[in-house]
Parts: C-alpha cells; structure tokens; sequence
C-alpha cells in the first residue's frame, strides 16, 4: 500500500505541473515544480495538487538533446535550453574530450555527426548512451513513453523525433545535426482503428492491466515510463487499484473494500465486547492472558464467560460427578461440549453461527476413533468428527451404543479397547457408572495437552 | 497449577474485602500466610438464629488444585450444629465435597456457611448426637401447637396442668386415652 506519511512526498501545484502555467501564479499554496524536477506519485482528478517527490537524478531528454522534444516543456525529462546552445560550439571545440566540468549539464552534449563513435557518461542518470555517428542506438532506457495526460502511446522512438522542436530552440534548430521533418503527430489519433471506432480503444483501454509493482509494492519506480495502467486511489482501501476505465472492475473492488470493511468492524466489536471479560474460573481477563490462552470458551446452554484453558479443565475434573461438570461452574446449566472462540459472542444469532462453525470445522477433520474405518467411534453419528474411509466415503456409524453392559460380549471391549485398563480401574472402584461417564474419562485421559484438536472431544448423552 | 489457585485467592481477597457483607460485619477473611494457602474466615450469626451475635471463626485451607477443588474449611469455634462436628469442626455441606463449582468464591462458601447455620439439615448430620437430640427437639410436643390444644382442653376439663401434660404424654398425646385415664 502507498504511504502517504512518506516524507519524501509533497503536495506540490498541479497546475503548473501539467502545463508550467498557474492561475495564482507566485501566490499559489503549492510549490511550483516542473515535470522534469518533481515525480508524480497521486493525483486525484480535480485536485490543485497532487503528491510528488523531487528527483533525485534529473534525466536530460535525449530527445531534446537531438533538437526536438513533442513535450516541450512538459516533458518528463530535462531540457536544458539555452545552456545546450551556449556550451555547443565550446563543446565542438573541445571535440568530446574535455567535459564541461562547471556546468551542470554535462550530459546536455549534442550527438552531432563529427562525433567519433564513442560513450559517454551521464553524470547525472548513469544511463551509457551509446553514439555511434549518425545512427544512434539507445541501449538503455525505455523504448516508448507514455504520456498518460493524453493518452496517447508513442510505439516507437521515430514518433518522438516526429515533433516540433522547442520554440527556445528556434534559431537553434538549424544546428541540429540532421534534419527531422516536423508532423504533428499529437494532434491526430495515433492509428485509423482509433479514428475508426473509439469504443473499441475504450474497451482495450478497459481490457488493460493495472501495473503489477503498484498492485505488489503500492508503488512502481516506473511511475512516468510504465507501460502499464496505473490505477486511481480507492478511498476506502488507500490502494492505486481502481482501474481508470473498467467501470465492472471498479464496482468489484468497491464492493470488496466495502465488505471488508464490514468484516473489519465486526472485529473490532469482537474486540471490543471482548476485551473486559474476565473469566469465571480463574478470574482473569481473558484477552490479557498470556499468549495462547487468549482464547474463549462458550457453552452453548448458558451465557457465562470462561477461558477455553479453565472450563476444559473443570470439565476434565475426575474427583466429581459427570453431571457437575458437564454443567456451567456457574449456573449449573448443562451443555455438551464447549466451542472455543477467539471473541466473546453476546447474541443469540452470533452464538448459533460460531457453534455451527465450530461444528462444521470439526467435521471436515478425521475422527482420531474411527481411523478411517479401522477402529470404532463410541460417539457414533453424534461425533462431531469426520467418519469417512480413505477413499473419501462418508460412513454411517450409527447412534452410539447407549450402554455397556458390565460382563458382557467381548465386541464392546473390542468398542474400546483403548481403555480396557481404564475401564477396569474404574469398575473396580466405581460399580458401575454410565458409558457417558467413561468416555468423557477417555477423553480426558488421552488429552495430554490444551492445544490438542482432541480435547474437543465432547460426550453426547440425554 | 499452583499459580493459578494463588492468582484467584488473591483477586477473591480483594472481593470480600470490598463486598457488602464486609461492611456489615457478617462475613471477614484474613491471610495467615503469604503463599494464599492459608485463610482465616469469621462469620457472624446469622440474626433470629440460636447463632444470632455470635462470631465464628473458621480455618480455611485451600489446595493447590483450587479453584477445580473446593477450599477445605473447619469451624475453629466450637459449635452446636448437626451439620458440624463439636470435636473437630468439620462441615457436612455438599458445595465442600461433591457440589463444588469452579466459580465459587470464598465469599460464596462463607455465605453459605452463614446460611447453613440458619437452616440446619438434621436429616444428614455430621454430628451425630447433634443430629439426634436436635430431631427430639423438633420432634418435641411442646413445640407442637396442637399438643397445647389439648393440654388445654383438659385444663378446662379441671384437670392441673402438670397432670395433663403427663397423662397425654404417657398416652403419646391421645386426648380420648389420656381422658379416660385421668377420670376413671
């Protein structure tokens, strides 16, 4: 995303910007600053300003340096007029070896055909321009510019010679070193298509990709070369992502800033509906607990607040009845399982969609007792878990066993053979208790740890 | 573990000490020890109670798995009450033992303990003899309105009062019974 904090940024006048004229002239509440001195980073249609920075290096226009720029003034490069036809002659004489050091337009040097083929430096823009006599090879630099403010592409370098030369250089144009035929090329469509239908040119503008860097980074180092479209300033989002002529992409992308927007405001009442409740059990406020513990648990049957951590804990407790733990610590009300939630859920509607969620997460895991089909889940279709075999076929298990006989058919220690042991403990020292009893024993016994996926492992039983 | 029983004590401390109870004098908790392992708890009788202006103090210890175990509590003040033992000061109350909840308090316990004291369960004593001799009590005629009834039915029949009291009580309060006795 762009930062406008950046303080390298500056609102600069973009009235003379655009055309080195200003209404306010002197008066005027932005600095005036010329293409070539300042780049342009944001500018929203209407505004007087827009935000730039100063170039560090000014590149001189190749163009201009040949004697004829179709920007004139405007353009994005420096044009050094009258210093070019002063140092000229001076230049001629020194015959390319001597650089003109107390000027600083010591690249402004004129390729003229008396040139040996050579290569020279620009101080300023470490571009290596390359001269070979009369044919000039650019080697390095951009192939066309863009001029966004008319819309208009310059495919090849031969359309930006194709322009008058700068008024400045009138009575220096006969020294340019070959002669360029003037065409007003901006003042005519670039191709017979274009003449032809301009919807089509609208829609390819509309077909056209913003630029990857702005879309990556927030900003494209290209911002005045780049061949691709650079989107206008969402609002909402702060991002130069709203294509300029794609009205469908701009409706997108609105409605997506608007949606989360939503999404991001219903966090922050989370948060803040969630930030002073403290929990039940350990008295703490849960959203300052230490990292990892941060998070809620909510009974679907009552409204109390408990951390995740303390109420699995209370629920695990072995020393008291199934009935008192499976109830609120607090009211006594009793729930099924606990559903872990980062925020605390206030409503009704809230609670049902969080539980729903909870429930349908958990089924797309594989339940830890069927084991695709190997072993048995004593939960049976009430298991919040996956039951599917390994091709991916959902299994109907059925309801859970209600009741295990004590001194029964070996098939039902087969259901758990896990805990045969435990099992046995516990009947020798409780005569008999309910199968809900034992698993929610199971469950707790083979959860080593909070962060577990098992511990979820909640018992169903009327 | 550990950590977390103190923590809670600590944050409970400040609660009695605030609560309401505190400012009327019905219920106090003081530290016996830094490590929060340690309390000890006063209460007062409750009012209309044989209890009423009494001040009981109690020994509060409280184990390392608190808050998922209830605090263990004694009465160091010597009692009569069927619920507590009048040797050692144990409590028979069911939020002590199997219906603890996670989110009781010190200061819900020791209200409790004040409720218990006015509302007695002599149907499971932890005294025994309390237990008995406080059922005779309450299963005794005078307190009975009916018994008074009769005893005055027969004082207006002529009969003294003490003979009355005897005869009926001699008959287990058959007023027929007791009658033909005193006049035959």
């Amino acid at each position: 995303m762009a930062d406008v904090r950046d303080i390298n940024w500056q609102r600069y006048c973009y009235n003379f910007y655009n055309s080195r004229e200003c209404p306010q002239g002197e008066g005027c509440t932005y600095p005036h600053k010329a293409r070539f001195e300042v780049e342009q980073i944001q500018y929203t249609l209407g505004d007087d300003f827009f935000l730039g920075k100063l170039r560090t290096n000014q590149r001189v226009c190749r163009f201009f340096r040949r004697g004829n720029c179709i920007h004139q003034q405007n353009c994005h490069y420096r044009h050094d007029n009258d210093d070019t036809i002063r140092h000229l002659p001076k230049y001629n004489q020194q015959n390319g070896n001597n650089r003109d050091t107390n000027c600083d337009t010591s690249s402004s040097e004129l390729p003229s055909t008396s040139f040996e083929p050579q290569d020279v430096t620009n101080k300023n823009s470490i571009n290596m321009i390359q001269i070979k006599g009369d044919a000039q090879e650019l080697t390095s630099g951009q192939d066309y510019i863009e001029n966004k403010e008319n819309n208009l592409e310059i495919q090849e370098e031969e359309g930006a010679c194709a322009s008058p030369p700068l008024n400045s250089m009138n009575e220096s144009w006969v020294n340019a070193p070959e002669f360029v035929p003037k065409n007003i090329i901006a003042a005519r469509p670039r191709s017979y298509a274009e003449a032809l239908s301009p919807e089509a040119i609208a829609e390819k503008n509309a077909s056209k990709k913003l630029c990857p860097y702005v879309n990556k980074d927030g900003i494209c180092r290209n911002l005045t070369d780049c061949t691709y479209l650079h989107g206008e300033m969402c609002d909402m989002c702060e991002r130069l992502v709203l294509h300029p002529y794609n009205e469908e992409q701009r409706k997108r992308h609105r409605q997506e800033c608007i949606k989360q927007h939503e999404k991001n405001m219903e966090l922050s009442f989370a948060i803040a509906r969630s930030k002073e409740k403290s929990c039940g059990v350990c008295f703490e406020v849960i959203m300052e607990k230490a990292n990892g513990e941060q998070r809620f648990g909510i009974l679907p049957n009552c409204n109390h607040c408990f951390c995740l951590s303390c109420i699995r804990k209370w629920r695990q407790a072995r020393q008291f009845e199934n009935k008192i733990i499976r109830a609120c610590p607090e009211c006594r009300v009793t729930s099924d399982f606990v559903c872990p939630s980062m925020y605390w859920v206030d409503t009704k509607e809230d609670k049902e969609k969080l539980i729903n969620d909870y429930k349908k997460a958990l089924s797309r895991k594989d339940c830890k007792y069927f084991k695709k089909g190997h072993g048995k889940c004593p939960f049976g279709n009430k298991c919040f878990y996956l039951h599917a075999f390994p091709d991916g076929s959902k299994c109907d298990v059925g309801p859970p066993p209600r009741q295990r006989r004590p001194r029964n058919v070996e098939t039902e220690i087969d259901v758990l053979q896990q805990v045969m042991l435990w099992d046995f403990l516990d009947e020798r020292d409780f005569p008999w208790q309910s199968l809900a009893d034992d698993l929610e024993d199971l469950v707790s016994f083979f959860t080593d740890s909070d962060e577990s996926d098992w511990s979820d492992y909640e018992l169903f039983y009327d | 573990m550990a950590n977390i029983a103190a923590q809670r004590i600590k944050r409970e401390f400040k609660e009695v000490i605030k609560s309401e109870e505190v400012a009327k004098c019905a219920i106090k908790v003081e530290l016996l020890n830094d490590s929060y392992t340690e309390l000890k708890g006063e209460i007062a009788g409750p009012p209309d109670t044989p209890y009423e202006g009494g001040n009981f103090i109690l020994e509060i210890k409280v184990p390392e798995t608190y808050p998922f175990n209830p605090p263990k509590v004694r009465f160091i003040t010597k009692i009569w009450h069927p619920n507590i033992s009048s040797v050692t000061g144990a409590i028979c109350l069911d939020i002590l033992k199997d219906q603890w909840a996670a989110a009781m308090t010190l200061r819900t316990v020791l209200l409790s303990l004040q409720a218990l004291l006015s509302a007695a369960e002599p149907d499971d004593p932890q005294d025994a003899v309390v237990g008995d001799s406080i059922k005779k009590i309450l299963k005794c005629p005078h307190a009975n309105s009916d018994c008074d009834d009769k005893i005055k039915r027969l004082v207006d029949m002529g009969v003294e009062d003490h003979q009355a009291r005897v005869a009926l009580s001699s008959y287990n309060w058959d007023l027929e019974r007791a009658t033909e006795q005193l006049f035959s």
